[in-house]
């Protein structure tokens, strides 16, 4: 059987309880949504860089490996 | 279920009030109930035996409004503390966003407290929902009880506040500590709607 609870301190008027709760819920969403907003979006991802060996100084001179082959070819 | 939808523009959050018989689940959905002005009341619905004890559980939509843009709906759930509502219980968690524990702080109810609290482990476990991080508030309510006849609240988040969960001492009958309970979860599950899996669009 289904019944309705009883209506204790039953008013028309926003309750000082009820008042005080949504405050502090309205600012925490307001924070919430506001960080989630304000969050930067991620950076688009970087191009793959071609690894640097550490006795291989002049590598990092060719922006990727298939540049050095070809110049290694000449 | 999501608590934020992009999509819609919704903010939805479920909350169950856990714990064993008899130890005030009910009691703090009526008073909330109670507090809402007209406007705000949808229908609080219990399903109860002769005996007055919830049968199913009960259910209080609560709409808060439209907050920084997003429609904003609280649903809060109770389940039957009775042993043998197991099934009824493992229902009304399904899709939970935060619980709130009401333990009941008569001495002689503790070990129905540890085996209700047990039972929440357990049955969150088979959603596949971890204990450890899903936000969960304790209530040790009846503290108007006389002082024989109740457990400390030293004694009682020693034994069930293991996770060192925030807690709050109630006396739902008459209003006692509800507000600042739902206030402390509904923030728990609030400050989870930046995780990422929270997000939808």
């Amino acid at each position: 059987m289904a019944k309705e609870p009883k209506k204790e301190g039953e008013s028309g008027e926003e309750s000082g309880e009820f008042a005080d709760f949504m405050a502090d819920i309205s600012q925490e969403i307001a924070q919430r949504v506001e960080s989630l907003d304000a969050k930067p979006k991620a950076p688009p991802p970087e191009a793959k860089k071609t690894p640097i060996a550490p006795d291989a100084g002049l590598i990092g001179e060719w922006p990727n490996i298939a540049d050095r082959m070809i110049e290694e070819m000449r | 279920m999501s608590v934020v939808n992009y999509g819609t523009r919704e903010i939805t959050c479920k909350i169950v009030y856990y714990g064993p018989g008899r130890s005030g689940k009910t009691t703090n959905l009526q008073h909330i109930y109670s507090q809402l002005p007209e406007e705000r009341k949808g229908k609080m619905v219990s399903l109860a035996t002769d005996t007055d004890r919830t049968l199913f559980f009960d259910f209080l939509p609560l709409d808060l409004g439209t907050i920084s843009g997003f429609a904003t709906r609280f649903q809060l759930y109770t389940v039957p503390g009775q042993v043998y509502y197991a099934a009824t219980r493992k229902l009304v968690l399904q899709g939970v966003d935060g619980v709130v524990f009401v333990a009941d702080s008569q001495s002689r109810q503790l070990a129905e407290n540890i085996e209700s609290l047990q039972d929440l482990h357990a049955n969150l476990a088979d959603e596949g929902l971890d204990p450890r991080t899903l936000p969960l508030v304790m209530q040790y309510n009846k503290r108007d009880l006389p002082a024989g006849e109740i457990s400390s609240i030293e004694d009682l988040d020693e034994t069930l506040n293991f996770r060192d969960m925030p807690y709050y001492s109630g006396t739902a009958i008459n209003g006692g500590g509800v507000f600042e309970t739902l206030r402390s979860v509904a923030s728990l599950v609030l400050s989870r709607l930046s995780a990422p899996a929270a997000k939808e669009s």
